[in-house]
């Protein structure tokens, strides 16, 4: 068909014939790092959303005739105090969950000495003096400790945030990357072209046609390459989606992305191949633009 | 100041006008000349007297490193980049060694000039078909050049330079490369060309051309410019018109 005619033959050339892969190992990685980033500032959230307005309260080991006495008590004192909402004493079966990651099902059987811990509910609004708080309740009960999870809501909020800008940051690295080896690919297809180039120059194509040469050819070889690497990519995530929550046990959320979240990755391959074929144009015409 | 809007007449106008290659030594000093629309001119000279870089100079390849170049009327120092293609446009060239793409039909080299000024493809195969007719290749329309012959590739050459109706027609060393039969076929076929209102160009060495087509004949010699041709002005030269 004559309308389909390139007139610069660049589907020959030695750079262009790495391009779908490097774009697609790229666009893998990019969209590793991406739903990295995604999936820690979810957790992240997530963890926040789980501690913040709770605080967990934990009575010392203490003779069986006075536990229930003293879990009482201090369950009562806290439903006196202001800002409480919610006060439940976590039975024991409940906390044989909790440490089983670390000290398997049998936990019960062991008959280990374990606090008792009592989950409590704040509103938002209310600013609880935990100090205070701990000091009345151990009256009731001595050595009764009140953690709001402040350290390790400081600690998760850091480590989350820094995880998230490193997830971030190598997806920027990576799309550089494939904006220097397009940069490099188009040069040199210019330069292993100059002659055809400079023959449409001449006869008066203006920058745009000679570029639209180059974005074309590069938009079919970048966009096989970023769909096969976006499908693997998303293939890994999946698996790790599936596989996440049993190699974790239970100590990392779970490994899933949210349908906004999916559509945001779905949107990288098109935002990589638009930035390649973008990257084409402007070098394109940055070098004819050194030609009168 | 538009030349051609002040009776000028001129297609081409050269004042003064040196040329460099990068810092390289100046290849031609003080040129200038004029071209009336119509005309036709033949550029001689040795080899390496600044034939090419005359042309070049004209098809707007090059920038002067001085003095000015006015094209259909228009400075070319002042008109913006993105216009020089379209005063490309208005430019046939016929280069020394052809300059067709290998992996083009002759038709679609032909079809080059019209397809970048985005003439619509249902128009173009006709029209191109009809002018690879006019050159005697109806039956190499497919062909692709490096399966042509010599002759044949110059007349797809030539074909592609005029086939978006050019005002002007530059053909360097057209004839270099064929017997002299072809030659003054396609000596004939330029002054069709130039009766229809083409002005034309040809650089050439070929002085049995010369002396057959009785045109006006610049001389290019260690880059000046001289010759009885009509506009002729180069201040070194005072044997030439003014």
């Amino acid at each position: 068909m004559i309308g389909q005619v390139r007139d610069v033959p660049l589907s020959g050339d030695p750079a262009s014939r790495y391009l779908p892969w490097t774009v697609g190992l790229l666009v893998f990685l990019a969209t590793l790092a991406f739903a990295a980033g995604m999936f820690l500032a979810s957790a992240g959230d997530t963890w926040r959303q789980d501690l913040s307005g709770t605080l967990t309260v934990q009575i010392p080991v203490s003779d069986k005739a006075d536990r229930l006495e003293q879990v009482n008590a201090v369950a009562e004192l806290l439903r006196t105090t202001p800002g409480v909402v919610f006060v439940r004493p976590i039975p024991d079966a409940e906390i044989a969950v909790l440490l089983e990651p670390w000290l398997g099902k049998q936990v019960l059987e062991l008959e280990l000495p374990m606090p008792d811990l009592i989950d409590v509910s704040v509103t938002r609004a209310a600013d609880i003096d935990i100090a205070a708080l701990s000091a009345r309740l151990a009256q009731v009960a001595p050595g009764t400790v009140v953690d709001d999870h402040a350290i390790w809501l400081r600690r998760l909020t850091e480590f989350t945030l820094i995880a998230e800008t490193i997830s971030f940051a190598v997806m920027i690295v990576i799309l550089i990357s494939a904006v220097a080896t397009v940069v490099f690919t188009t040069r040199t297809g210019l330069a292993i072209h100059s002659d055809v180039v400079e023959v449409l120059h001449l006869i008066g194509a203006q920058d745009s046609y000679v570029a639209r040469q180059f974005q074309n050819h590069t938009l079919r070889l970048a966009s096989a390459g970023a769909a096969v690497g976006f499908l693997l990519g998303a293939g890994i995530i999946w698996l790790a989606h599936v596989y996440g929550g049993k190699l974790s046990g239970g100590l990392l959320p779970e490994l899933a992305l949210g349908p906004g979240q999916w559509a945001l990755l779905a949107a990288l391959p098109v935002a990589a191949v638009l930035l390649v074929v973008l990257t084409v144009g402007i070098t394109v015409k940055r070098v004819l633009g050194k030609m009168m | 100041m538009n030349a051609l809007a002040n009776g000028v007449g001129d297609i081409v106008r050269f004042e003064n006008v040196g040329m460099r290659y990068r810092l390289g030594a100046e290849v031609l000093h003080d040129v200038s000349f004029s071209l009336p629309a119509g005309s036709f001119h033949f550029l001689t000279g040795p080899s390496g007297a600044g034939k090419s870089s005359l042309m070049r100079l004209m098809y707007l390849a090059h920038r002067p490193s001085r003095g000015s170049i006015s094209m259909f009327g228009r400075d070319v120092s002042t008109v913006p980049r993105t216009e020089l293609a379209a005063l490309r446009r208005r430019i046939g060239v016929v280069f020394q060694d052809f300059r067709l793409i290998d992996h083009l039909s002759a038709l679609d080299n032909v079809a080059l000039p019209l397809r970048v000024a985005g003439a619509k493809e249902g128009q173009i195969r006709n029209h191109v078909a009809e002018l690879l007719k006019w050159v005697g290749l109806e039956s190499q329309i497919d062909d692709k050049p490096t399966t042509l012959s010599g002759g044949e590739q110059q007349r797809v050459a030539i074909a592609r330079a005029v086939i978006a109706r050019p005002q002007i027609l530059l053909a360097d060393e057209p004839t270099g490369n064929v017997d002299d039969d072809i030659a003054i076929r396609l000596m004939y076929l330029l002054e069709e060309l130039n009766k229809i209102g083409t002005t034309v160009v040809v650089a050439t060495h070929n002085e049995s051309l010369i002396e057959r087509f009785k045109h006006p004949c610049f001389h290019v010699e260690d880059g000046l410019l001289s010759g009885p041709g009509v506009g002729v002005r180069n201040d070194r030269d005072p044997g030439g018109d003014q």
